[in-house]
């Protein structure tokens, strides 16, 4: 009997490298298979990531309906029994899109997985309710779709071994939907990840000029400025936000401004050491979910905390 | 022209409290209201009604509870809404969910466009749009924040993580609306007054559908399914008295203590 295959999809790079490492952990302790999906011309890049077969094909991956027909394709070759696909954008829709194709079981904001070789059939524990619990599921044997958020899987190391690259060809490009035009977001240059000390901006700061007082505070704690998805994805403010959907920080401090503290922005803080909210509603969410609550309208506290911290000769521990 | 607005009736996740002790998420009151992301594709859909004077019905799976909730959004400018009452009550994935809605559309169609929003407020798992693209073999514009009508035809911006996608499809299209894309108008009293008259109809799956629940069952994906709420465990010390200086000073002893920063105590 040929191993078993976990198969492993990413548009993006860095979300492939943690599916591969988790896929790769799980492979080596039962010799299994990895093999990944990789779309477009360049594969060699990804040769060393840890699969053991790349399958390639040519299409845009820009496209949702072309990835479902690649991811498909791939899936008849590989005949996987778990697939792994990154909780983009992109993502998020062609995993039910494959589901619903292939009658396959499907579960979305995973953050484990397990594989019984008896009953040939997956269990997976996933984000509820924005993040409010976890769920465990147990499906059905055979082919189980899992997405998961960047930053819940580690990255393994470099393959000593370069993967087989395999060229598949999908049938039929057609497309119901036409891209017209296409404009990349500036790219953000936080490193929201590695970041130690995170100010966190919410819908209670009023207007855009308003980020350069936050921005300044930041500074001087050496810090990175970071948004909920409002700010961002409403009003423009930056380019990424934190949460579910989002990035997820565990910086020593994360502190918030203006932040309500929904349950699926919290998701993307509460791995932080320490939590401090600043916010002018006693009642909002966020002081249940934070560390040290000021109760204080931002635009009062904030330059009082400036003005204390350069008083003070306050800084971070690391910049000692 | 024939618009519907998909809406959900959703749990106000915000609402879900986690026993401190068992772990257990605790279900019962918690309310529920039309979600946010609904009132955004109402939204959008009512401006396309308006740009093309298109008649335009609302449709939900839910308890027959959602029936009050309605108000607003044919106050916002729904001509009817249509209430599946749920079989499943709520507890269906979201496979069975999309059959379900697919027989609705199917019976209450043709449409020439779709509007949904890309997830719900309380699952947030965004298969809704995808899974029925793949049922009605419609084109899907996913995520869009801007849509334009024209020449038996769409043009959208689909709003990625990375980039703005402008798009076009003919129609009968599907079209999911991105996050904060559409924010709901205000209603007057006016409008409440004449959502009064609008009608809110509703089916059962299997009498008015002819679903039957035996067969709907066999797509579950799931054998088993467990559930515990997520704890973290914060200090939660608030500082709310003095004046803004004291209290930054009050905070930045604070974070001397936990060793965050240093500087003079």
């Amino acid at each position: 009997m040929s191993p078993n295959t976990i198969l492993v999809y990413s548009e993006k790079p860095a979300l492939l490298r943690e599916l591969l490492g988790e896929a790769r952990r799980q492979a080596i302790a039962v010799g299994w298979k990895v093999a990944a999906l990789v779309l477009g011309k360049n594969v060699s890049a990804l040769a060393d990531l840890g699969a053991d077969v790349l399958y390639q094909i040519d299409v845009d991956d820009r496209n949702p309906e072309l990835v479902t027909a690649a991811l498909t394709t791939a899936i008849a070759q590989a005949q996987p029994v778990v697939l792994l696909v990154g909780a983009t954008k992109l993502g998020m829709e062609v995993t039910p899109r494959v589901s619903e194709r292939l009658g396959a079981g499907y579960a979305a904001w995973v953050v484990g997985f397990q594989f019984d070789p008896v009953t040939q059939s997956t269990a997976a524990q996933c984000m509820l309710y924005t993040g409010t619990g976890i769920a465990t599921y147990g499906f059905k044997p055979g082919l189980a779709i899992l997405t998961i958020a960047p930053g819940v899987f580690e990255a393994g190391p470099a393959a000593d071994k370069a993967a087989d690259i395999v060229v598949l060809e999908v049938a039929g490009t057609a497309s119901k939907m036409t891209i017209l035009e296409y404009k990349p977001k500036p790219a953000s240059g936080a490193r929201l990840e590695e970041a130690r000390l995170v100010v966190d901006v919410g819908q209670g700061v009023k207007q855009r000029e308003d980020l350069q007082m936050i921005q300044t505070l930041a500074d001087m704690l050496d810090g990175q400025l970071a948004c909920s998805r409002p700010i961002a994805s409403d009003r423009d403010w930056f380019p990424e936000w934190l949460g579910l959907s989002g990035a997820k920080i565990k910086p020593e401090l994360c502190l918030t401004v203006g932040v309500s503290g929904a349950i699926q922005h919290i998701v993307g803080i509460r791995d932080s050491h320490l939590i401090a909210a600043v916010n002018t509603d006693e009642g909002a969410a966020i002081f249940s979910q934070a560390d040290y609550g000021v109760v204080a309208d931002l635009y009062e506290f904030i330059p009082a905390l400036m003005e204390r911290i350069k008083a003070r000769s306050i800084h971070p521990v690391w910049m000692a | 022209m024939r618009i519907l607005a998909l809406i959900k009736y959703s749990l106000d996740v915000a609402e879900i409290k986690v026993d401190p002790s068992t772990k257990e998420l605790r279900m019962s009151g918690v309310p529920e209201k039309i979600g946010n992301i609904d009132k955004n594709v109402v939204e959008a859909a009512v401006r396309l009604k308006e740009e093309t004077g298109a008649s335009l019905q609302g449709l939900t799976l839910g308890p027959l509870a959602a029936r009050e909730s309605f108000k607003d959004v044919l106050a916002m400018g729904l001509d009817e809404v249509y209430l599946i009452d749920d079989p499943f009550t709520g507890a269906a994935d979201a496979r069975i969910a999309v059959r379900i809605l697919e027989a609705a559309i199917r019976k209450l169609g043709p449409f020439d466009l779709i509007l949904c929003g890309f997830a719900s407020d309380d699952g947030y798992t965004y298969q809704v749009a995808p899974r029925l693209a793949e049922r009605l073999d419609l084109p899907l514009v996913s995520y869009a924040r801007r849509i334009s009508l024209g020449d038996g035809g769409l043009q959208a911006d689909r709003d990625l993580e990375d980039s703005l996608q402008t798009v076009s499809v003919s129609l009968p299209a599907l079209v999911s609306i991105a996050e904060e894309a559409f924010p709901p108008r205000r209603t007057t009293l006016m409008d409440a007054l004449k959502a009064k008259k609008k009608p809110v109809n509703i089916w059962q799956a299997e009498a008015d559908l002819g679903l039957s629940l035996a067969e709907l069952v066999k797509l579950n994906a799931f054998t088993s399914s467990a559930q515990i709420g997520m704890i973290v465990h914060r200090k939660q010390h608030m500082l709310k008295a003095g004046t803004p200086v004291e209290m930054a000073d009050q905070l930045i002893d604070i974070l001397l203590q936990e060793n965050v920063v240093i500087g003079a105590a």
